[in-house]
């Protein structure tokens, strides 16, 4: 069952504009929480347990107690830069509801006492840049940023920023770079971001949807928004579904929801005479689930984390029994080697390593050895990096060839598809 | 001081200290191409990996600090196998074109795949194709596919040289280092790039395709282009000198030398040198041996100067060391009595500048030395003195402790002019100049030894005292100054190689820091 809590008046049109935002109860939560104090706020999202939307699932409120307790200026920035294959929720939430986002990152920005924030947005994504630029002109006109918002002592900025097209810059430290104008390459760690960020100053980074949900935390209370979800995940969650269902699209439901209800409840199940075969169910870097594993998947952090796979940003991908394994991975892998930035070589390198063997394999030209050697690359590129790219083209391949090593054979041996009988080359 | 445990044994360092740093302190090996001690932390090359006891995740050395108590390793089974596959993803895509690298010898990739790789290649498919001759500017050569994006070059012009010349371009496995349009890498201290690039792929236009480097022999020494005295090696073999790479020194150069100095031996070889004792007389010259002419000239100079002190008049220029100087006033003026000693400056207007890193205006190794010389026996004649007195051709004899380098000196035709009106010019000098022969009725011309073949030390703008050692004979019949003193004059003993008693501060020439093996054998690291 869906559970709007977020999304519940996005399919009107007039709550983009600020007047009509109003009319639902928009920015009352900001005029609450301006009389709160800012350490209450980060208590609240604290108790809420709110986990980071944007693929990691890291706890907001402990993010937040991260920042140093100087008067040193900080900033707030949100990514926006939604890049990860499957997922199109922060465009969805962007696009409908503006000044949520803005809500969100006002009160957010309060909390943790920040002057100035940024929203970073996929360059890709036009509509949702001009939107937020017209709803930011609005809540300037408004007094709702600038200085002393809504005649509190508050004073706070707000500016867009458009991405350039790199996968990488939804890493929050390559996002970092790009911003401060350099090549968008993630940033060797330590230090952290929460210590030396934007501009070498205190920066928190979080997810368009982990700011947005802070305004019902903030409004109802943590206890409230911990009636979805479960204990180690609570509240609810955009799931982005796409792939082989009757009814793709964005839903809203509380983690915790059994992947099985989201496929064939909300989503209309597969069409009729197809097969579930495979479910990726948090992006392209997540590790796929098999039919068997899907079915008794549940959509949270822990349930995921223990099926050894992730629930990422909440792109769900469904894969019925018509495609091919093989191919799959295929355009996954040509997607991280084209997007790998370079800095480390084991991704620089082992991304293209992995594109070459599986077009190789696609091609007829497969040697039975590069199916291990697949593995035995991934593996060697997991956890020897900067930032997490190389695990998120590694995972995939592991996972694919684990679980569907009899497809990959069949397609090395007789030099075509299991699946559709022809090689890549001969389509 | 943190105390930690590396690979069992117990390590003390102080206080933020990176693992890596420990690993070099404790003189332990550890596998890094993008890690240089003269440069801020990148962290990509992912080679220097090691298990820190308690973590679960493998830690790369260079940007983690040791903290009380760690217990390190790089020798356990998985760490070997990260560093064997780091180095597998290295070599992938490179060309493996050794036979025809100017690398090959000294190469990063060649090295610590003997001490940390040997496997056998599994890639089938095609590498991937870059460019191979890159003009990156005036002085060196970029071959694209050789590269490993360490990336040390481009920190090296954003960090050292300041001139942010360089950058890698695309991403992922197509990236490539290259310059921005119309600004090629150009700057006075571009070749330190060649130096810390540890695979072939910077090559400098000077060297490239000229030797082996296997055939090379290397002599420590210091540079003598100018006043910083920067610490060198110079590689050698029977056919001469080839190239020169800066070596380690904290107190005066760091890791670092200009191109400059990287020319000095070039004047050094035996086709840019003076190479026989000759006199020429009328326009006939004559090759004499050191023993049949010294004593003579000697006895002639010594008289002249009793009998009249005003009639010979001895220069010296900044380029030789301390105890050439001593030696040769300790017999001309203080046992003849010789007056006239003047110092040659060789480009009076830039003596004092600096440019914020290496490079001096003082284009003479021993400036500091000579003056110091000229102080403790109170000469102070200048060269207006000089200049008058040979327009009143009142100078006779000219005895001239000539150029070394004379790169370094743009003005000897002017100062040849003036030296005309002497009867008699002795030149001194290692290199060779047209018309020297011509310049009075009678010019004897003597090599000099370089600072590459002499014992020696030079007292540098620090004040900085600087022990040479010689290398290898290059002219035969070239002397030293004291050797030349010792020909003037048997009985003299000189100050032959006798420390100068000074206050000055003394510092040994540096050993570079014992670095692994594969620094170690690096020109630079």
């Amino acid at each position: 069952m869906e559970v709007k809590l977020l999304t519940e008046h996005y399919h009107r049109p007039e709550y983009r504009k600020l007047s009509g935002y109003k009319l639902y109860g928009g920015y009352q939560v900001l005029a609450k929480a301006l009389q709160m104090e800012p350490k209450t706020i980060i208590e609240e999202v604290k108790a809420s347990g709110l986990r980071g939307r944007g693929g990691a699932g890291f706890p907001t409120g402990m993010k937040w107690g991260f920042l140093p307790s100087n008067h040193e200026p900080r900033y707030l920035l949100c990514n926006a830069d939604e890049g990860e294959p499957g997922t199109f929720k922060d465009r969805l939430m962007m696009e409908k509801a503006p000044h949520q986002l803005i809500e969100g990152m006002i009160i957010s920005a309060y909390a943790i006492g920040s002057q100035k924030s940024y929203i970073y947005v996929r360059g890709e994504y036009f509509d949702s840049i001009r939107i937020l630029r017209e709803a930011l002109a609005e809540a300037y006109k408004a007094g709702l940023l600038g200085k002393k918002i809504l005649g509190s002592n508050f004073s706070h900025d707000m500016d867009v920023y458009s991405g350039a097209g790199a996968y990488i810059c939804g890493e929050e430290t390559g996002m970092i770079s790009s911003l401060e104008g350099l090549k968008g390459q993630p940033k060797l760690k330590p230090p952290f971001p929460a210590l030396q960020g934007y501009l070498k100053k205190p920066t928190i980074v979080n997810n368009v949807e982990t700011l947005a949900a802070v305004v019902p935390i903030v409004r109802d209370g943590a206890k409230v928004y911990r009636q979805n979800g479960t204990e180690k995940s609570p509240g609810t969650k955009l799931f982005s579904v796409s792939g082989n269902v009757v009814r793709p699209g964005n839903y809203e439901v509380p983690l915790g929801l059994p992947l099985k209800e989201l496929i064939f409840g909300i989503c209309g199940g597969l069409k009729p005479g197809r097969k579930l075969k495979a479910v990726i169910p948090g992006g392209s870097s997540a590790p796929v689930l098999t039919a068997e594993e899907a079915l008794r998947a549940h959509l949270d952090y822990e349930s995921l984390a223990q099926m050894g796979t992730m629930l990422g940003s909440g792109a769900v991908i469904v894969i019925d029994d018509s495609h091919c394994m093989v191919d799959l991975l295929g355009v996954i892998a040509h997607f991280y080697h084209h997007e790998s930035c370079g800095q480390c070589t084991p991704c620089r390198e082992g991304t293209g390593w992995i594109d070459k063997i599986l077009h190789s394999i696609l091609s007829g030209q497969g040697r039975l050895q590069d199916i291990h050697l697949l593995e035995r690359v991934s593996e060697h590129m997991m956890g020897k990096t900067i930032c997490a790219l190389s695990d998120a083209a590694a995972m995939p391949v592991l996972s694919f060839v684990n679980k569907f090593r009899e497809e990959f054979e069949f397609y090395v041996r007789e030099g075509r598809s299991k699946v559709r009988g022809v090689s890549h080359a001969q389509m | 001081m943190p105390k930690c445990k590396i690979n069992g044994k117990e390590v003390d360092v102080p206080q933020g200290t990176t693992i890596i740093e420990a690993f070099k302190a404790s003189g332990q090996e550890i596998a890094h191409y993008c890690w240089h001690p003269g440069l801020s932390v990148a962290g990509v090359c992912r080679l220097c990996m090691v298990q820190i006891e308690g973590q679960p995740k493998l830690q790369i050395a260079c940007n983690t600090e040791v903290k009380e108590g760690m217990v390190i390793n790089n020798n356990s089974e998985t760490v070997k196998d990260t560093v064997r596959w780091g180095l597998d993803f290295h070599l992938i895509n490179h060309p493996l074109d050794c036979p025809i690298c100017d690398q090959a010898g000294e190469c990063g990739l060649q090295e610590q795949y003997m001490q940390f790789g040997k496997y056998d290649p599994e890639m089938a498919e095609h590498k991937v194709k870059k460019c191979k001759v890159v003009d990156l500017g005036p002085t060196v050569v970029l071959d694209s596919e050789r590269c490993i994006l360490c990336s040390r070059c481009v920190r090296f012009t954003d960090e050292v040289s300041k001139t942010h010349e360089l950058g890698i371009f695309e991403r992922g496995d197509r990236s490539e280092i290259g310059t921005f349009d119309g600004k090629p890498l150009n700057n006075k201290y571009s070749l330190n790039t060649v130096d810390i690039c540890p695979v072939g792929a910077l090559t400098s236009k000077d060297f490239r395709f000229r030797q082996r480097v296997w055939y090379l022999k290397e002599h420590n020494t210091i540079c003598t282009g100018c006043s910083t005295g920067c610490n060198v090696k110079v590689y050698y073999n029977e056919e001469g000198c080839w190239r020169v790479k800066p070596r380690y020194n904290p107190d005066i150069n760091g890791y670092w030398m200009c191109d400059e100095g990287r020319d000095i031996y070039k004047f050094i070889n035996k086709k840019n040198r003076l190479q026989e004792i000759t006199m020429t007389e009328k326009g006939v010259s004559k090759v004499f041996q050191a023993e049949e002419l010294l004593p003579q000239l000697g006895l002639e100079l010594k008289n002249a100067v009793q009998k009249n002190p005003e009639s010979v008049a001895l220069i010296l220029t900044g380029q030789y060391s301390c105890e050439e100087y001593q030696s040769l006033l300790n017999l001309m003026v203080k046992s003849w009595g010789l007056k006239n000693v003047f110092h040659w400056v060789n480009h009076p207007e830039s003596m004092e500048q600096f440019d914020g890193l290496l490079l001096r205006g003082d284009k003479n190794p021993n400036t500091k030395g000579l003056l110091n010389e000229l102080d403790l026996l109170s000469l102070t004649q200048t060269w207006k003195d000089l200049e008058e007195k040979l327009h009143r051709n009142l100078i006779k004899h000219l005895i001239v402790a000539g150029p070394e380098n004379l790169a370094t000196f743009s003005d000897v035709k002017e100062k040849l002019k003036l030296f005309s009106s002497a009867n008699k010019l002795i030149w001194l000098s290692a290199g060779i100049f047209e018309g020297v022969s011509s310049v009075c009725s009678q010019v004897v011309q003597i090599p000099t030894k370089t600072f590459f073949e002499k014992e020696g030390s030079y007292i540098n703008h620090k004040g900085m005292k600087q022990r040479v050692t010689p290398g290898v004979e290059i002219v035969k019949s070239a002397l030293s100054l004291c050797e030349f003193v010792e020909g003037l004059h048997h009985d003299n003993k000189g100050a032959h190689f006798q420390d100068m008693d000074s206050a000055l501060v003394d510092t040994k020439l540096k050993e570079p820091l014992k670095e692994n093996f594969f620094t170690a054998t690096r020109g630079s690291l």
